[in-house]
């Protein structure tokens, strides 16, 4: 058993730790809010703000993954404190690329020019997405958040949802592009956009599924919609 | 899991002082198996039960069982219980006036073995066991005593495997050694394991995580938890365990 002082110089570490997750969360959240408002309303500012806030991400990740080193070898946590510590490294991972994805989503707003971008009102799938997505990084960031390990257990359904609305968006596009009412160029850049939207769902899927472990030990497997609803059915 | 030694119900006083209470569990053979827990939970008391130590402080007694492959072992010798089931003290104790060669044998010869040959080979394979043979070859002569920390402990491990013992109990072996010396004995503890089924005591959380495929966590005389180290120190079951192992306790 850790002495007291010990224990009082382990705890503050993992206070800091779980402040500056809960930082890099808030900030990789705010990211993708921004990354999709900045494209909605063609404003260059919001977009470039995103740019600003994955290198803040950036720099959280690296100072989270010293924290946690640092609680590895001097600490040696176990339990719940051990899980919390391997969950922060490997969610921190999950963060950072939500922050990259968020990044690239105003690489693609930024080649449009100022103003509305040419023919998305017309695109209903896409906001849909978004909102879709951003909803599960913010479930899956509150159960970090609150150690809530219920909230979680259904994101993967909740992912094929998000699965759904990208292949519906593929369609939606292709179908406008088709009609001319959508130039190519443009109608290319939504499809990348959307396919950014989600791997966020699979990083916010990652990050649930993670909080299940740290808050209750049990490991549960990323299993692909396909062989779930076989399973389901066998 | 084939169980070496099991503990069935096993309660033990100091006299008046009830000091563990109503154990139960399995040694699983050819494992390690640690107890952790505070000072005065108990632990040291269970191993010492475990081969009739502790009946041998007065006023001392024990009610329940202890299975030694499926017999009790206290309806058995115990001398030929401790034979079986050897043991190594926290603190070093080879005997004060003795050789090394002589305090190895000393088992065997107390057991009425004097035939020089088998005695020589005797204790070349406990030392050679013990990883201490290349250290002391040339000095078998020399006291024991003069060895250092670690290796006087490894001195008193060859002595408790030259009599063949099935079961090898440890009390705190690695308190009073060096990280050196400690890496050592663990080292010996996984070889050992493959021959004996080993229990051993510990203060050192993270020794018992190094080297046991068991562990049981006791806690003011009572078993708490009995699991797979891995599991016991990734996911206990109970919170008591969690709180002591993590260090949230009191």
């Amino acid at each position: 058993m850790p002495e007291r002082a010990e224990r009082k110089a382990f705890e503050k570490s993992l206070n800091e730790l779980n402040e500056n997750m809960v930082t890099m969360a808030e900030l990789s959240e705010l990211a993708i809010r921004k990354a999709i408002d900045g494209l909605s309303r063609g404003d260059r500012s919001i977009s470039e703000e995103v740019f600003t806030l994955d290198q803040e991400i950036y720099g959280l990740q690296e100072a989270i993954e010293g924290t946690c080193v640092d609680l590895i070898a001097l600490h040696a946590p176990v339990a719940r404190d051990l899980r919390t510590v391997t969950t922060s490294l490997k969610i921190t991972t999950d963060l950072d690329r939500i922050g990259r994805y968020a990044k690239d989503i105003s690489e693609v707003a930024l080649q449009f020019q100022a103003g509305p971008p040419p023919g998305l009102a017309d695109l209903v799938k896409i906001p849909k997405m978004a909102e879709h997505t951003i909803r599960m990084v913010d479930t899956a960031i509150d159960a970090f958040v609150k150690r809530n390990a219920d909230s979680v257990r259904n994101i993967m359904q909740v992912d094929d949802e998000v699965d759904r609305l990208h292949d519906e968006v593929f369609q939606e596009v292709v179908a406008h592009m088709e009609t001319g009412r959508l130039p190519i160029a443009a109608g290319a850049r939504y499809i990348l956009v959307a396919r950014h939207l989600e791997r966020i769902a699979d990083h916010a899927v990652n990050i649930g599924l993670r909080v299940v472990y740290m808050v209750t030990g049990e490991t549960m497997p990323r299993i692909r919609a396909a062989d779930r609803s076989k399973r389901s059915r066998g | 899991m084939t169980s070496k030694m099991t503990v069935a119900g096993l309660s033990a006083w100091y006299g008046p002082k009830k000091a563990i209470e109503d154990v139960s569990l399995d040694f699983e053979e050819h494992a390690t198996t640690a107890i952790i827990g505070p000072s005065g939970c108990g632990k040291s008391t269970l191993i010492r039960c475990l081969n009739r130590m502790h009946e041998t402080v007065p006023k001392a007694r024990v009610e329940g069982k202890v299975l030694l492959d499926g017999k009790d072992v206290y309806d058995q010798d115990p001398v030929s219980v401790r034979r079986r089931v050897g043991m190594v003290f926290q603190k070093a104790n080879p005997f004060p006036t003795m050789s090394v060669y002589d305090t190895v044998e000393a088992g065997l010869r107390l057991n009425g073995t004097r035939d020089r040959k088998v005695l020589d080979h005797a204790v070349k394979g406990s030392l050679e066991k013990a990883a201490l043979w290349d250290e002391v070859k040339d000095s078998l002569g020399k006291p024991g005593i003069g060895l250092s920390g670690g290796q006087q402990q490894r001195l008193c491990i060859a002595r408790a495997l030259t009599v063949e013992p099935e079961v090898l109990l440890m009390d705190e072996p690695c308190s009073a050694l060096d990280p050196i010396a400690t890496a050592k004995i663990e080292d010996l503890i996984f070889d050992l394991k493959k021959e004996y089924t080993v229990v051993i005591v510990t203060h050192n959380m993270q020794q018992a995580a190094r080297v046991a495929d068991y562990t049981a966590f006791m806690y003011l005389g009572k078993l708490i938890e009995f699991n797979r180290t891995r599991e016991l120190f990734e996911k206990p079951q109970e919170e008591l365990t969690e709180k002591y192992i993590t260090g949230r306790f009191g």
